[in-house]
């Protein structure tokens, strides 16, 4: 029986053409000119007990958008979704009772108050009795020494700190499914490893089921075995990690500041590669920021090494960089054909 | 229940994480019940009674009245606007509690704080210093039952005044006026007798004198009969009827905003 169904759900939003200057917004207040913005347009998926599922895809993708209609914030426009057996919105309070939820940006911790005192608040609010309690804290403070916080007002805890208690804070009452959007916001390398045996931990032990969303390809890689991919409102993939960690794995970015660019430097680059690489899949190359140009790789084409030489005997580089493909260039890579 | 309560114990907890501000509202207020003595001294000047009141019954009227505002004053409408605005609301709506009984508690936390830091050191001000002798009778029971009409009044209206915000973005402008109206009409800066009689008759039809005028009468009035009493507080209990039923139906349409347009 799986846990979370939905079935052709779409979320349009109405929103507003706003004008420009002071007249613009002036007009604005009786302006009807509305355009329907598809944030969730059409998505099936269904999700077992027990399961980390990575929710992922760029900015505005709709992935905020689906979690709050599955936690029961936001109405769906059509299309049917079940949580437990129940429908989020119009059981808004049953719902909220058994799951958990921790928004990366928000803190569900009350702010003055020392951490201790948000966890006896936590535990009145979903009635957790005393001897589960008990064993909750004793669990957290296996995992991460949540007893030298407690006398600790929140608003001195380090963004680590606080991330650690509003993850353990989302799992005191046993829920049955813990949405988690962008828990490793912010952090650093450390923290972040910390907060995925966190998560893996409390998954394993209490069989809780996770919906992961995150920017960060190194939680999906470290937690989940099944992504789903979005991208404007729509499911680009849904499968196992697997096949699309050949993706994060054989591409690379690599970033060269090429010495004396103008005009020709580009089109003098791509005849380059050209001659060398002539499969339209091993290298593609973007012009981003300033000086920069990105050459993205597929390491089973063209060989990082290899590519690197070529320039390099043809152009003066200033500096380089070689970076982990982005969310962004995956969803590309994917559009391309990359999992077909 | 015991979660709303906890809610309440935390909200008072965090107010007296800004225990230096209590000293200052205390002076404000000790200097607002000087100010009025001296100027409802001069009002008075040598008649015994205006208006049915003596000086003494006045004066314990505006400042009851003051204290009553710095009780009250639970910021419950900013707190609303700012978690609309900022959109922290979405943490509140993935508790299994209700709103609007989730802001009641937080503003019933807020109350106590300032009744034991601002409005206990006052009264032992107003007694010890003023030597205003409070009514010891029977009307000293109901006061409290009426002071929790009022709060519920008070903080109710908060609560709609704060979901405006769902279509407004920011509400200084309607709380601002919402704070004016209700200092002039409710009897909390003058007792209602000192309007004209048309005034007073209109203002005998609002619910803005259940909040102070009232119970603030309760106090004043030693002579009332217990009959007396419980009409004023049906009053206030019908007030607080319509007050809740239009929370209620202004809720739901509000957070159709929030969750048809997106937060």
């Amino acid at each position: 029986m799986s846990l979370i169904e939905i079935q052709n759900l779409s979320k349009y939003f109405k929103v507003l053409n706003r004008r420009e200057g002071l007249r613009g917004a002036f007009l604005d207040l009786f302006s009807g000119d509305y355009r329907t913005v598809k944030a969730v347009d059409d998505i099936s998926f269904s999700i077992d007990e027990g399961e980390i599922v990575g929710y992922i895809g760029p900015n505005g993708a709709g992935k905020s958008t689906t979690i709050k209609m599955m936690t029961g914030i936001l109405q769906p426009t059509s299309g049917k979704i079940e949580v437990n057996q129940l429908e989020p919105y119009s059981n808004r309070i049953a719902n909220a009772r058994r799951m958990g939820v921790v928004f990366g940006q928000r803190t569900q911790l009350w702010w003055d108050l020392p951490v201790i005192e948000s966890f006896k608040i936590l535990k009145e609010i979903y009635e957790v009795d005393n001897e589960t309690f008990k064993q909750q804290m004793g669990l957290f403070e296996d995992l991460i020494e949540i007893k030298k916080l407690y006398p600790v007002q929140v608003r001195t805890l380090s963004l680590g700190q606080r991330m650690l208690c509003d993850i353990a804070a989302a799992f005191l009452h046993n829920p049955k499914v813990v949405f988690l959007d962008e828990p490793t916001i912010g952090l650093d390398v450390s923290v972040k490893a910390k907060i995925r045996d966190v998560i893996r931990e409390l998954n394993h032990t209490q069989n809780i089921t996770i919906i992961l969303t995150t920017h960060d390809l190194g939680d999906i890689e470290a937690l989940c075995q099944r992504i789903i991919i979005i991208d404007k409102g729509k499911i680009l993939f849904d499968g196992p990690v697997q096949r699309v960690n050949q993706l994060f794995g054989v591409y690379r970015t690599l970033k060269a500041q090429i010495f004396d660019f103008n005009q020709e430097t580009l089109p003098r680059l791509n005849a380059l590669i050209q001659t060398k690489f002539p499969d339209p899949d091993a290298v593609h190359i973007n012009q981003s920021e300033d000086f920069w140009t990105d050459l993205i790789i597929n390491q089973e084409k063209a060989p990082l090494r290899e590519v690197l030489n070529l320039i390099m005997s043809e152009f003066a580089l200033e500096d380089i960089r070689i970076v982990e493909i982005s969310m962004e260039n995956v969803v590309q890579r994917i559009y391309d054909g990359a999992l077909l | 229940m015991r979660a709303y309560l906890s809610y309440a114990r935390g909200s008072f907890l965090s107010g007296l994480a800004y225990r230096s501000g209590f000293i200052f509202a205390i002076l404000n207020n000790l200097v607002y019940m000087t100010i009025a003595y001296f100027l409802w001294r001069s009002i008075f000047g040598d008649n015994q009674t205006l208006r049915g009141l003596t000086f003494e019954q006045t004066f314990l009227y505006v400042t009851i009245a003051s204290s009553l505002m710095v009780l009250l004053k639970t910021w419950t409408d900013w707190e609303i606007s700012w978690n609309i605005t900022s959109g922290s609301i979405i943490m509140s709506l993935v508790k299994p509690l209700k709103y609007q009984w989730m802001m009641m508690a937080q503003s019933l936390g807020f109350c106590l704080m300032n009744f034991l830091s601002i409005v206990v050191p006052s009264l032992i001000f107003l007694v010890f210093v003023f030597k205003i002798p409070i009514n010891t009778g029977v009307g000293l029971l109901f006061f409290p039952v009426a002071i929790i009409f009022s709060f519920i009044l008070n903080t109710t209206i908060d609560y709609i005044i704060g979901l405006t915000s769902f279509y407004t973005e920011s509400i200084w402008g309607i709380s601002s006026t919402k704070d004016i109206i209700i200092l002039f009409l409710s009897g909390s800066l003058i007792p209602l007798q000192f309007f004209p009689e048309a005034a007073q008759k209109v203002l005998k039809l609002l619910p803005f004198q259940a909040m102070y005028h009232l119970p603030l009468m309760m106090l004043v009035e030693p002579e009332q009969t217990a009959s007396s009493y419980l009409v004023s507080l049906s009053v206030q209990l019908f007030w607080v009827a319509v007050i809740l039923i239009l929370a209620r139906l202004f809720y739901n349409r509000a957070v159709k905003v929030l969750r048809v347009a997106g937060g």
